[in-house]
């Protein structure tokens, strides 16, 4: 089945693609990954990063990370209209993700969260470790969440709470 | 009594104020003060509204919008009222209209029709025609602005999500938030007059002729900008008419304007951007998607859109079509089918889900008719989604004075519109010689509206601009 | 297996099905205009902003032609529905003018 069929993006491609980052620079500390592959005329994460670690090619441009520059410090999450970029960290005795999210309720800090993957089904649980609620209408709130399966980090795209 | 109002929501509120009483069909509901009365209905859990003139079916609202004649009811004794653009009133009476229209009980109070000279006349305020208003008024034009909701802002008022587009043009900014900046300045500028709840009805020899309920105006432009937007397409399919079957934007006028929920489990039909971030925005109110069923081979609006909805579990069914609604009076559930390469239902696939309410997002058709009744050359264009007028680089059409921005000139989306208007509102300015703003401003607008169309996505419109941007 | 039938709506205002629409371009009406003068289609309060498209539509299949190739027909006011007393009152003296 191929992403476009479905909506889920396959993993495979991000990948083999560049759009993930080395296992080395996972475990530096935490790091933006972009998962907007197709060409389509939007760019405010180029702006939104103040670190100049965004590369894109025209405004109809892939966004490009450059995992070197990445602090991982999130501001591009709040602004992406496409909610397609999460955090991942294995630099941490547990690993994590951050996720933007636009439902209600939203989750408590250190509270029990379903961790869901790109297609939506249950990859277990995890503890919430941060909430950062909006701070304008115009942004989305972003759960981290943390979990001992290092390798969930590449997964887990979503939440469910309770 | 039923009520779907929705309570909490990520993004929105609403202040509802003090309830006032409405009568539907002899009993007492509860509806608050900005809502029409369509949507007070609907949030008391009425989904019927008339019954049709020659089948006797029974009818619900489809566009929400002022568009189609889904809604019409009996109100206050006057038949054929369109329920979804008239704010209830404390003690106002409502009937279902059973067929053909009984004749009016009450005596109109309705005035003669005044005349009114304008310099420029901008029909609809939605992105395209506030953005018209605005910059025709900064270049030094005396504007008027025609709309026919309850408040301004068309389309944009429901439109929850974080914009696409440039970061210098608003992206990463909700348009529910651009559009209450937009009207909120166009409100501020005092060579803006607005009429709002008035609806442009005919095109009179250069007069444009609008009226609320009970006023009439005939307008005398001098140019005329028309960015009346576009209307939901209909699909066909057995009991399409059937309450429950709506367009994908008459649900986010429900669930995001008004905070009514328009169903509990819902399938979306059409994977285009519209289906896609409707089916994200219901899931926001709290509502189930059942599924997302598009004809094509595969997803036609952005796969960031798509993807958000997947990863909540919503499966999308590429490759399928809807062949019936299936209920007595009321959406109970939808047959589906898969499709062949030429869209035919391929036998034995057929698949029952259960739904109560079927949402279309099948594209939208330019509303053309002003521009159709000034007889100007028009063009089918299917990239742009229907008949569209023919024009320069400016939006100026084939009558020197009339000019069409935004979906009326071909269906895009919002960010593409606001910059359409603004290029047609800067050139009706410039051509009666108000130059207040340099046209280097107006020339940039275009550069990078055409920068936007650059890319695949673009690539469409842009064909279709070819056949109809052909003026000088 | 069949999508359209007599319950298909294509004019919810005057209440014609999609296959009276058929029926009518298989008895000879072939062009929009005369099509909708027959069926009535497109006559009702919204003047035709869903149904026309999807006329031209079952038109242009029916007949083996794209929808290019097809004429609009004419769309005369009102084009929303308004109190029909205001064409009655005809126009009033108006001082700020």
């Amino acid at each position: 089945m191929n992403h476009f069929e479905t909506g889920v993006i396959d993993l495979a491609y991000l990948r083999d693609n560049g759009f993930l980052p080395s296992e080395e620079r996972q475990r530096k500390g935490p790091v933006a990954v972009i998962e907007c592959i197709q060409e389509i005329p939007c760019n405010p994460c180029v702006s939104a990063c103040k670190f100049d670690a965004i590369g894109m090619d025209g405004i109809n441009g892939i966004p490009h990370v450059d995992f070197a520059k990445c602090t991982g410090c999130m501001s591009c999450l709040k602004v992406c209209p496409g909610l397609a970029i999460f955090i991942q960290d294995k630099s941490k005795v547990k690993p994590s993700v951050t996720v933007p999210y636009e439902y209600l309720p939203l989750p408590v800090r250190g509270g029990t969260v379903t961790l869901l993957g790109r297609d939506g089904a249950s990859l277990g649980s995890a503890t919430v470790k941060f909430v950062l609620a909006a701070d304008t209408m115009s942004r989305s709130s972003l759960i981290a969440v943390e979990f001992d399966d290092s390798t969930l980090c590449e997964q887990v795209r979503n939440i469910r709470v309770g | 009594m039923d009520d779907n109002r929705i309570a909490t929501h990520p993004i929105l509120t609403w202040d509802r104020g003090t309830p006032v009483r409405v009568t539907y069909d002899g009993r007492q509901i509860t509806a608050y003060p900005r809502e029409t009365v369509a949507m007070a209905l609907y949030a008391a859990g009425v989904k019927q509204y008339s019954t049709s003139s020659r089948f006797y079916r029974p009818r619900g609202m489809f566009c929400a919008i002022g568009k189609c004649s889904s809604c019409m009811m009996r109100v206050d004794g006057i038949p054929n009222t369109r329920t979804c653009v008239l704010q209830v009133q404390d003690g106002m009476d409502v009937e279902t209209q059973h067929g053909d229209g009984k004749f009016p009980d009450v005596q109109a109070a309705m005035k003669g029709v005044k005349e009114k000279n304008a310099e420029v006349l901008v029909v609809g305020g939605g992105p395209a025609g506030l953005e018209a208003s605005l910059w025709a008024a900064k270049a030094g034009a005396d504007v008027i602005l025609l709309d026919q909701n309850p408040q301004l802002g068309g389309q944009l008022v429901k439109q929850t999500h974080k914009f696409f587009g440039s970061a210098k043009e608003n992206a990463g900014t909700r348009g529910i938030t651009i559009a209450k900046k937009l009207i909120e300045e166009v409100v501020a500028t005092p060579s803006i007059t607005v009429y709002s709840g008035f609806t442009a009805f005919g095109w009179f020899q250069g007069a444009v002729c609008a009226a609320d309920q009970d006023h009439a105006v005939l307008f005398q432009p001098r140019k005329v900008i028309v960015a009346t937007g576009a209307a939901e397409k209909m699909l066909m399919f057995r009991n399409n008419d059937m309450p429950g079957v709506f367009g994908a934007g008459a649900a986010q006028t429900l669930m995001n304007v008004y905070g009514i929920k328009p169903g509990n489990k819902v399938l979306m039909v059409g994977a285009g951007n519209v289906g896609l971030i409707v089916s994200y925005q219901l899931m926001q109110a709290g509502i189930e998607v059942v599924g997302v069923v598009e004809g094509a081979p595969r997803v036609g609006g952005y796969l960031v859109h798509a993807s958000k909805i997947a990863r909540n579990g919503v499966r999308i069914m590429t490759r399928h079509t809807v062949l019936e609604a299936v209920g007595s009076d009321h959406v109970e559930a939808a047959i589906v089918a898969e499709v062949d390469e030429k869209w035919q239902p391929i036998p034995g696939t057929e698949q029952r889900v259960e739904c109560d309410t079927i949402c279309l997002s099948a594209g939208l058709k330019p509303s053309t008719e002003l521009l159709e009744q000034a007889k100007l050359d028009l063009a089918y264009t299917g990239e742009l989604g229907g008949w569209v007028a023919k024009r320069n680089w400016a939006m100026r059409t084939s009558n020197p004075d009339i000019f069409a921005a935004g979906d009326a000139s071909g269906v895009e989306e919002a960010s593409t519109a606001m910059m359409e208007g603004k290029i047609a509102g800067l050139q009706a300015a410039y051509d009666l010689g108000h130059t207040d703003v340099p046209v280097e401003e107006q020339k940039e607008t275009r550069y990078n509206l055409d920068d936007l169309r650059a890319g695949p996505f673009g690539a469409k419109i842009c064909i279709g601009l070819k056949c109809v941007e052909v003026l000088e | 297996m069949t999508r359209e039938d007599e319950k298909t709506i294509a004019c919810r205002c005057e209440d014609i099905s999609v296959q009276e629409i058929k029926d009518a371009i298989h008895e000879g009406y072939a062009d929009l205009q005369s099509l909708k003068r027959y069926v009535k289609f497109g006559l009702g309060p919204c003047q035709g902003k869903t149904c026309i498209l999807l006329a031209a539509q079952i038109l242009a299949r029916e007949m083996g032609q794209t929808l290019d190739q097809i004429m609009t027909p004419t769309t005369r006011p009102p084009v929303d529905p308004v109190p029909i007393g205001f064409f009655v009152k005809g126009k009033e003296a108006d001082d700020e003018k």
